[in-house]
């Protein structure tokens, strides 16, 4: 119960941005359908002088083309939550009054990284995931995406999250810029480097893993032993 | 009654190199409240995050309710009353939404008619955003939220700064004066001392970091006086009376600030002085505290032993 009002009031914390995000990427991923629908479809000539419309389903998957902006929406705001969980608290000066509760402060923490994952979910999770329905259904879509562009989007939400530990990590940290609390804005952009560059899926949930496990044990220590 | 809900053991905090806490001694018996009292940054912040666990001493221990503060467990937090200085809370919150928050961390303490009545009785609307309430009305909110469960001990860091006269005094009497009532321990830190005379019995006065005084109000007033002695030649060079914290001189007059030292010692270092007379004048809190902290060269620890 004390869990769940924690996630509950970071959620609802959040929701301004999980809205804005929703939005964002519905938005301009409606534009790009739209373009992509428009003028991907090209006229062929045959050699008896038919011609016939075709979709280059190989220059053109279907929802591919939302994939950066995808990654891009989850990036920022990883790095939105992330300063409004753990950079603003210390503006407000409310760590004093959150951190007196009758929970560990491992469960302070674990509730704000659930509630963003959450918040991922919801936010750009369904509107992917509608998208994704969409592109199946719709017959104004040429093709139906593959499943593998849809598994894509997920890894580049949880990179989302990557950025949100990352952030956690640096406005926790005590440590001076030049040491250890610059590590994470370092690791971050070779976290998503290295899994954009994976050709198989699994490498690219591996290297999340690697990140996450790294990140999370370092907020998890600094958030333990910190002073507030 | 005689029992410790607070105790804290050579607790030493260090900013890197700014000695913010030194050696703290201090404890608070059960059913007291206690004025932790001193100037800005003499260190009262720090030691009540200190004891709250929010910080780690860099030498020193701290016991709360029986428990080291570094490791306060959960069920130990839930005991424990905690108003945040500049009482922080979370803006965007309606004033429901906040008990509604606060209320899962005390499962079977919370006391949400007294939450209420409180509510009420400051005349608020639960339907108010903390970010749309006053200072002195967020000082309502955070005191009801802190007293709602219950707690055994209540710790408030400066909780009616920035505050009225009439709201600081409603704050204070109404609120605590209830909290009394069922036998609670309070510890609240000021630098309004006319606060601390109001409701504390107990007073504990830390200067730049160092405890100096740790006793009843009561014994406190008693033990610092102020003293004019009247000479019909000059005063003495030398002051050699005990418990000397201050001292100011004219030609034919000399007025002492003196602490622990009792009327029949003042009157016999008045004679043996030669001084025509010696008055011993009234001296209101405030004025004891500024002399008693004022001093750069006579700084001692004056504290009864009695617990």
């Amino acid at each position: 119960m004390r869990f769940l009002m924690l996630v509950r009031k970071e959620l609802r914390q959040s929701l301004p941005w999980l809205l804005l995000g929703a939005v964002s990427l519905m938005a301009i991923a409606g534009c790009i359908l739209w373009l992509q629908v428009r003028y991907s479809i090209y006229d062929s000539y045959d050699s008896y002088r038919s011609t016939s419309r075709y979709f280059d389903i190989t220059r053109h998957p279907p929802l591919q083309a939302i994939g950066p902006v995808l990654l891009i929406t989850s990036l920022a705001l990883g790095l939105i939550l992330g300063i409004q969980h753990f950079w603003m608290p210390h503006f407000k000066q409310t760590w004093s009054f959150l951190l007196h509760r009758s929970v560990s402060r491992k469960t302070i923490f674990m509730a704000k990284l659930t509630a963003a994952a959450l918040g991922f979910v919801m936010s750009l999770g369904i509107v992917w995931l509608a998208l994704y329905f969409y592109g199946y259904h719709s017959a104004n879509v040429p093709a139906p995406p593959v499943l593998r562009v849809f598994v894509e989007g997920c890894i580049f939400m949880m990179l989302g999250l990557v950025v949100y530990l990352a952030t956690a990590v640096t406005g926790l940290s005590t440590a001076r810029w030049y040491t250890t609390k610059i590590f994470p804005l370092l690791f971050t952009p070779v976290v998503i480097v290295a899994t954009v560059c994976q050709w198989k899926l699994a490498g690219a949930f591996a290297v999340i893993i690697v990140g996450v496990v790294i990140l999370l044990s370092q907020a998890l220590e600094i958030i333990s032993n910190r002073e507030f | 009654m005689n029992d410790i809900v607070l105790e804290t053991k050579g607790l030493t905090k260090y900013y890197r190199r700014t000695l913010a806490v030194d050696h703290l001694d201090l404890k608070i018996p059960r059913g007291s409240i206690c004025g932790f009292v001193g100037r800005n940054g003499a260190g009262k912040t720090t030691a009540i995050k200190l004891i709250l666990g929010l910080l780690n001493p860099t030498t020193g221990s701290s016991t709360v309710l029986g428990c080291d503060s570094a490791e306060l467990k959960p069920s130990i937090r839930q005991r424990i009353g905690y108003v945040t200085e500049g009482h922080r809370l979370f803006r965007w919150m309606t004033i429901g939404e906040i008990e509604k928050f606060q209320r899962p961390f005390f499962p079977k303490q919370w006391d949400g008619k007294f939450f209420t009545d409180m509510i009420d009785y400051f005349e608020l609307s639960r339907k108010r955003k903390i970010k749309h309430l006053s200072n002195g009305q967020r000082a309502q909110v955070s005191l009801a939220l802190a007293l709602a469960p219950h707690p055994e001990l209540l710790i408030m860091d400066d909780p009616t700064l920035g505050l009225d006269a009439a709201i600081r005094r409603q704050f204070l009497e109404g609120m605590i004066g209830l909290i009394t009532r069922q036998g609670k321990t309070i510890l609240f830190s000021s630098h309004i001392l006319g606060d601390v005379e109001r409701v504390a019995d107990r007073i504990a006065v830390i200067d730049k970091g160092v405890l100096r005084a740790n006793c009843s109000l009561e014994q406190f007033q008693k033990a610092v006086k102020k003293v004019m002695l009247s000479f019909t030649d000059s005063v003495p060079a030398e002051i050699d009376i005990d418990g000397l914290l201050h001292c100011r001189r004219s030609q034919k007059e000399l007025e002492l600030v003196l602490v622990g030292a009792d009327e029949e010692q003042i009157t016999a270092w008045a004679q043996k002085s030669g001084a025509d007379k010696h008055q011993i004048t009234k001296m209101t809190l405030e004025d004891q505290f500024i002399e008693y902290t004022a001093p750069p060269d006579h700084k001692k620890l004056f504290q009864w032993e009695e617990l």
